[in-house]
């Protein structure tokens, strides 16, 4: 965590010097890969939004740093759990409360002389933060861990005109991580995203 | 249209930031817990070998932390003990238990009944403090004040009390119980605790009387 906190320090000191920049928040849908047993549905109800700088004025590589939400659930109908000296019968929910920080370093291809499209690619590096929980009537069970995150992506910015720093943005993305949960028996709970949104660039 | 635009992506990236089951789909079905003496069914002595029990006929226990009194016993309306009562007949009956009176040396003791707690959370808030100026000179200060969450929760209960060995143990052992809940919180609590009643006995093939 400290190394987290160090390096993001030191990609922000950096972007105080960078020329061309922009911010983004999206919308982010993801489906969970492995641990379906626990939640196995696409969830639209998650966002990222971070901030971007390119390195030099004329450098197509960005480092910056992205945070990220997203809430993942399965209903599980109503079933009979035995144990030694008795059973418990419920239906339950199950819930992933997903929250990541993560510095992204992207390189941002050159397409024609327009400068409204901006084919991106690259990786953000972090940790993120989950919440396991369970629902049932009034009774709950949670637990929280941290993981590791390592996060390729590939995107695309477009500027809505060539002189106005407004425009969108469309992304795939891979999050891998280690985050796991005992109670709950889910290990290296990764998913893949598809994120829409707006930027507001500044190019000078 | 910029702010517009980046208001409405705002808002709606941000909807949900911790999103909790529906309270409805949450409380339309009881959690049904069933424990028994693990001695008393491993040891041989099976629960099954009980064949008679005494169970009263319109009255449910009530035990609280708060109110003495609570819809569940008092409104003449509301039968809630009564069906409950003749669930569990129904239930015993069919496992082949033989239902007799108090004063006919019952093996099983039936109790049924309801706990309500109040649960008190309490939290101290401590408003901000707008201070300008010198120290004491057009400073606004407020007191911290204690903030009291309450709520009710309770489960329906159903014991079996060993009566047929009371006088060797020289005590009254529960040799089986069904907790469910929660009952204060149902979105129907008739129907809801019928069935977690009668689930409770599914759970539990165990307790068949034994021919």
């Amino acid at each position: 965590m400290r190394y987290l906190i160090f390096t993001i320090a030191l990609f922000g000191a950096q972007v105080l010097y960078a020329q061309n920049n922009y911010f983004y928040i999206a919308l982010d849908v993801n489906t969970p890969l492995g641990n379906k047993d626990f939640v196995d549905e696409t969830s639209a109800r998650g966002g990222r939004m971070g901030y971007r700088a390119f390195v030099t004025e004329d450098s197509r590589v960005s480092l910056g740093i992205d945070a990220s939400w997203t809430t993942f659930d399965k209903y599980k109908p109503t079933e009979t759990f035995e144990s030694h000296g008795g059973a418990i019968t419920t239906d339950y929910f199950n819930y992933v409360y997903q929250y990541g920080l993560a510095v992204s370093g992207l390189y941002h291809f050159k397409v024609g002389e327009s400068e409204r499209f901006f084919p991106y690619a690259g990786i953000g590096i972090g940790a993120n933060y989950n919440e396991y929980a369970q629902y049932y009537n009034i009774y709950s069970s949670v637990e929280k861990k941290w993981g590791f995150l390592a996060r390729p992506e590939a995107g695309v910015l477009f500027r809505f005109t060539r002189n106005r720093g407004l425009g969108a943005m469309a992304a795939v993305h891979y999050d891998y991580s280690t985050n796991k949960s005992e109670t709950f028996n889910v290990d290296k709970f990764s998913s893949v995203g598809f994120q829409i949104g707006l930027i507001i660039m500044n190019r000078y | 249209m910029r702010q517009l635009l980046v208001c409405a992506t705002v808002l709606v990236a941000l909807w949900s930031c911790h999103p909790e089951p529906d309270d409805y789909d949450l409380l339309d079905q009881m959690v049904v817990s069933t424990n028994y003496d693990t001695t008393v069914y491993i040891g041989g002595n099976s629960i099954g070998t009980y064949k008679t029990y005494a169970l009263p006929t319109d009255t449910i226990g009530y035990v609280s932390n708060t109110d003495r009194n609570d819809t569940i016993r008092t409104s003449p309306q509301y039968d809630l003990p009564r069906k409950v009562l003749q669930t569990v007949e129904a239930n015993m009956n069919k496992l082949g238990y033989t239902r007799v009176g108090f004063h006919e040396s019952p093996d099983i003791g039936v109790n049924v009944y309801a706990v309500k707690d109040l649960n008190l959370f309490q939290q101290v808030v401590y408003p901000n403090y707008y201070y300008s100026g010198y120290y004491g000179y057009g400073g606004y200060y407020y007191y911290p004040y204690v903030q009291t969450y309450a709520y009710n929760t309770g489960s329906l209960v159903v014991e079996f009390v060993d009566l047929k060995n009371a006088a060797a143990n020289q005590k009254y052992e529960v040799i089986w119980n069904a907790y469910m809940g929660d009952l204060f919180n149902a979105v129907n609590q008739l129907d809801q605790s019928i069935e977690a009643v009668n689930q409770a006995f599914v759970q539990s093939p165990y307790l068949k009387v034994q021919e």
